[in-house]
């Protein structure tokens, strides 16, 4: 995909190829997107009925990108009397200014066109080709072409307008155009990605949304969070790099939810340009010390749409919290059973340990209070819903067999959760991870009930059960022999004994037995899991390891924060710096964007992280992630009304400073420098 | 407009305390239309309470939906906010309550506890459950 650019403001983005066209790819996303539909799949630019050739291009910003064009084939004919310049930019859909320079001495005409077109496809229909159900009709009219589909009561439309004169025709706009000599002609090309409710008004104009954005716009909003996002100086220039870059993705990835209106983050492009509960909660719980404000929306949806009845094509119990919400024609007409999708087994602990973690670092108990039944109801479903098989644990299995995920956690590919041998267990599974996470809500949980819902005996029943669950899964989970946690258990309770990353996020959640931790954090840093990176999905010498395998090998940067988290609770201060150097180092190949997963070589072997063919980028929890080992690294911790702060900045990362870090105790700077003997040793 | 519409709304006092848990306050309209009839219902709703009212007046939040496909909602077997993604029905205003509201609307009927299908399955598998 490396020939791919891409540009995205919040779920609206647009994949076209390095000139800046888009040819139709029934099985590819590449086009125009909005809230999961594709709005453009044909986007070509010709002169005189030929395609254009690429000068340069620029890519700088997130939401804008322009492509220098000439006419004939590079090398041999070039003609550099005329070239071409697209520049483009999200808004609302789509705004192209496209402009043609004479740079002879001579008057020249020549014809421009423009073909356009779009299949409207839903982005689950490009993942799996389906016909479409519905119509799609063209309207040519007076420099306007109006796309639109039509499937019953479910209306998109593509409204393609031009600026100056054009002749549009069911399939494109063609321009015939006379430039005198070293002058220039041009024209505004937009497309409006529109959506319309039942009595045929623009949904967005019906729902408290923002109206149209300029690249202006886009660009002082961007500004504006990053310049509320405390200010990092350092010496080293990948953490410096990955900083920035992180800030300004995350500012990218907002979107408005058109079903409910408040700004959420979309996940990650171009699969994931929605609203996730698992990916929303954790990139919350990577920015909470620096964008707090971007954390309520999120967590006031996710209790908005928890579950209220039991719902077998979605997955859906009382109390449960969502995995996944779409807005296309596929979740729509039940097609797919986005609207929304419970089928994650970690969402609804996460959520109370976000909450819990939200309050400590602003001191917002007004949002506690307000959100005390979903939370008690997130908790109740817990020990109900949750522990399918009544033995106190948290088990998943889907009642949608067609279109629900067997995998209900972080690692939902089918082939994740395996035995060291390869086998696959059967379902329900309860992965250990959850129950960390479930121990994790426990606690957290009664941390709230106390402090502000007035129940101290809720509190202390949730503190008793944590201390039962911490003890029943230390029995049940742990595998003597290799001395690590299994991945899950079967159906009978046996361990799948894998040995995975999963055990890092067991340190995070606090349910590892103080005497087992140090084995744990050894497996973690080990030459099985430890690529050099960063810590594998999988270890090496498991029978399903393969280092470009999605979760059975590749190194998940989020993942490996949690994990830098988890070393750091427990007192592995060393073990959590070196894997912040790792995936900081690996960032600096990626232009300081990481992507979603990238693969499981050693490091020794390649000297660079290889890419993982398809992964997403930007990836919320990606663009989070060295936001957390920067949190990691100064040992941020809030403690009632103060920020502790107890850095161990890795060797040879020199000096780490953070100022103006919000929370609770109003703004504080956090200042860390390594010590090594090949540090210079400036000052204490 | 049939018997389970009237239920529905006639049952919600009764079930708000278990249903309305949060500090929401406001009120939904539901406008029911058949032909060129609409029928209009007013919930107005606080913690642990639902009025309904068959008033027209403005409310905070407004619910426009066929009275027939209103009827498959009530009594579970279709869902609201797949509704709402293809145009079905709409929604205009305060989202927040049309949320809290889908607290009424029952499972799909027929439907099982899920725990129950579970060890179901994991005894067929010839497991037990410990």
């Amino acid at each position: 995909m490396s020939d791919l650019v891409s540009i995205l403001d919040g779920n609206t983005f647009l994949v076209s190829d390095d000139r800046g066209d888009i040819e139709p790819a029934p099985d590819a996303p590449t086009g125009l997107f909005s809230f999961d539909t594709r709005f453009l799949s044909t986007w070509v630019l010709t002169l005189g009925g030929a395609r254009l050739h690429l000068l340069s291009a620029d890519d700088a910003h997130s939401y804008q990108s322009q492509f220098f064009l000439a006419p004939g084939e590079p090398m041999h004919d070039l003609d550099t009397r005329v070239s071409l310049m697209r520049h483009r930019w999200i808004s609302e859909g789509l705004a192209e200014q496209l402009t043609v320079f004479n740079h002879s001495r001579e008057t020249i005409r020549l014809t421009v066109r423009v073909a356009m077109g779009t299949d409207f496809a839903d982005l689950f229909e490009i993942k799996n080709v389906q016909p479409k159900q519905g119509r799609v009709t063209a309207e040519p009219g007076h420099n306007e072409l109006r796309l639109v589909y039509q499937r019953a009561g479910f209306r998109r439309e593509s409204l393609i307008t031009s600026s100056t004169d054009a002749e549009v025709d069911a399939e494109g706009m063609t321009f015939h155009i006379r430039i005198g000599p070293h002058d220039e002609w041009n024209t505004l090309l937009h497309v409006a990605a529109v959506i319309r409710d039942t009595k045929g008004r623009d949904a967005r104009a019906v729902l408290p949304l923002i109206g149209d954005r300029t690249p202006q716009v886009i660009l002082a909003e961007q500004q504006e969070l990053i310049d509320r996002a405390p200010k990092l100086g350092c010496d080293c220039g990948p953490l410096a790099g990955a900083y920035r870059r992180s800030l300004n993705d995350l500012a990218a990835l907002r979107y408005q939810s058109i079903t409910i209106g408040v700004r959420l983050i979309a996940a990650g492009l171009p699969w994931f340009m929605t609203l996730f509960g698992r990916d929303s909660i954790f990139t919350s719980l990577q920015i909470l010390p620096f964008l707090p404000d971007l954390v309520p929306p999120t967590i006031t949806i996710l209790a908005g749409l928890q579950g209220t009845r039991i719902d077998d094509f979605r997955d859906e119990e009382p109390g449960k919290i969502l995995h996944e919400l779409r807005y296309g024609e596929t979740a729509g007409f039940e097609e797919q059973p986005h609207s929304p999708y419970y089928g994650g087994a970690d969402s609804t602990p996460l959520f109370v340990i976000l909450l819990d973690e939200y309050e400590r670092w602003t001191g917002d108990g007004r949002l506690v209070r307000q959100l005390e039944a979903q939370t008690r109801a997130a908790l109740a479903w817990i020990d109900t819903y949750g522990d399918l098989l009544g033995t106190g644990y948290v088990w998943y299995r889907t009642r949608n067999p067609t279109t629900g995920l067997p995998n209900q956690c972080w690692k939902d590919s089918p082939d994740a959760i395996t035995r060291a041998d390869g086998g696959l267990p059967g379902f329900p599974r309860a992965t250990c991870e959850i129950q960390g996470y479930a121990y994790d809500a426990k606690i957290r949980g009664a941390r709230l009930a106390r402090k502000f819902w007035n129940d101290p005996d809720y509190a202390d029943r949730l503190e008793r059960e944590a201390a039962e669950l911490k003890a029943r899964f230390n029995r049940d989970f742990w595998i003597e022999d290799g001395e690590y946690y299994a991945l899950a258990l079967d159906p009978e309770g046996r361990p799948v004994d894998a040995l995975t990353s999963n055990i890092g996020h067991l340190l995070w959640s606090g349910i590892v037995d103080e005497s087992r931790a140090g084995r744990i954090a050894e497996h973690l840093l080990g030459p099985r899991l430890f690529s050099g990176w960063g810590v594998r999905t999988l270890a090496t010498g498991q029978s399903r390891y393969n280092p470009v395998g999605y979760h059975v090998g590749t190194v998940w940067p989020f993942d490996n924060s949690i994990i830098a988290w988890g070393l750091r609770r427990y007192g592995y201060r060393e073990e959590a710096g070196q894997i912040c150097e790792a995936i900081l180092s690996a960032s600096q190949h990626f232009g300081g964007r990481l992507p979603e997963a990238f693969a499981g070589y050693q490091r020794s072997l390649t000297e660079y992280p290889v890419q993982y063919p398809t992964a997403c980028s930007p990836q919320a929890w990606s663009a989070g992630t060295p936001l957390l080992l920067l949190r990691v690294m100064l040992g941020l911790e809030p403690q009632q009304e103060h920020l502790i702060i107890d850095p161990m900045v890795p060797e040879g990362m020199g000096r780490i400073e953070l100022l103006d870090i919000r929370g609770r105790w109003g703004t504080v700077d956090a200042l860390g420098r390594s010590r090594g003997p090949h540090d210079p040793s400036r000052g204490h | 407009m049939t018997g389970a519409t009237e239920e529905f709304f006639a049952s919600l006092p009764e079930r708000a305390p278990a249903v309305l848990r949060s500090p929401l306050r406001g009120s939904l309209r539901i406008d029911l239309y058949h032909g060129g009839h609409t029928a209009h219902w007013r919930v107005e709703m606080a913690p642990g309470e639902a009025r309904v009212s068959r008033d027209s007046s403005d409310a905070d939040a407004t619910w426009v939906c066929r009275s027939d496909f209103f009827d498959r909602l009530v009594t579970g077997s279709e869902q609201a906010i797949a509704a709402m993604l293809r145009s079905e029905t709409t929604i205009v205003g305060d989202i927040r309550l049309f949320l809290a509201f889908r607290g009424f609307l029952p499972s799909p009927p027929g439907t099982r506890d899920p725990r129950e299908t579970a060890r179901e399955s994991v005894q067929a598998q010839g497991g037990g459950t410990r």
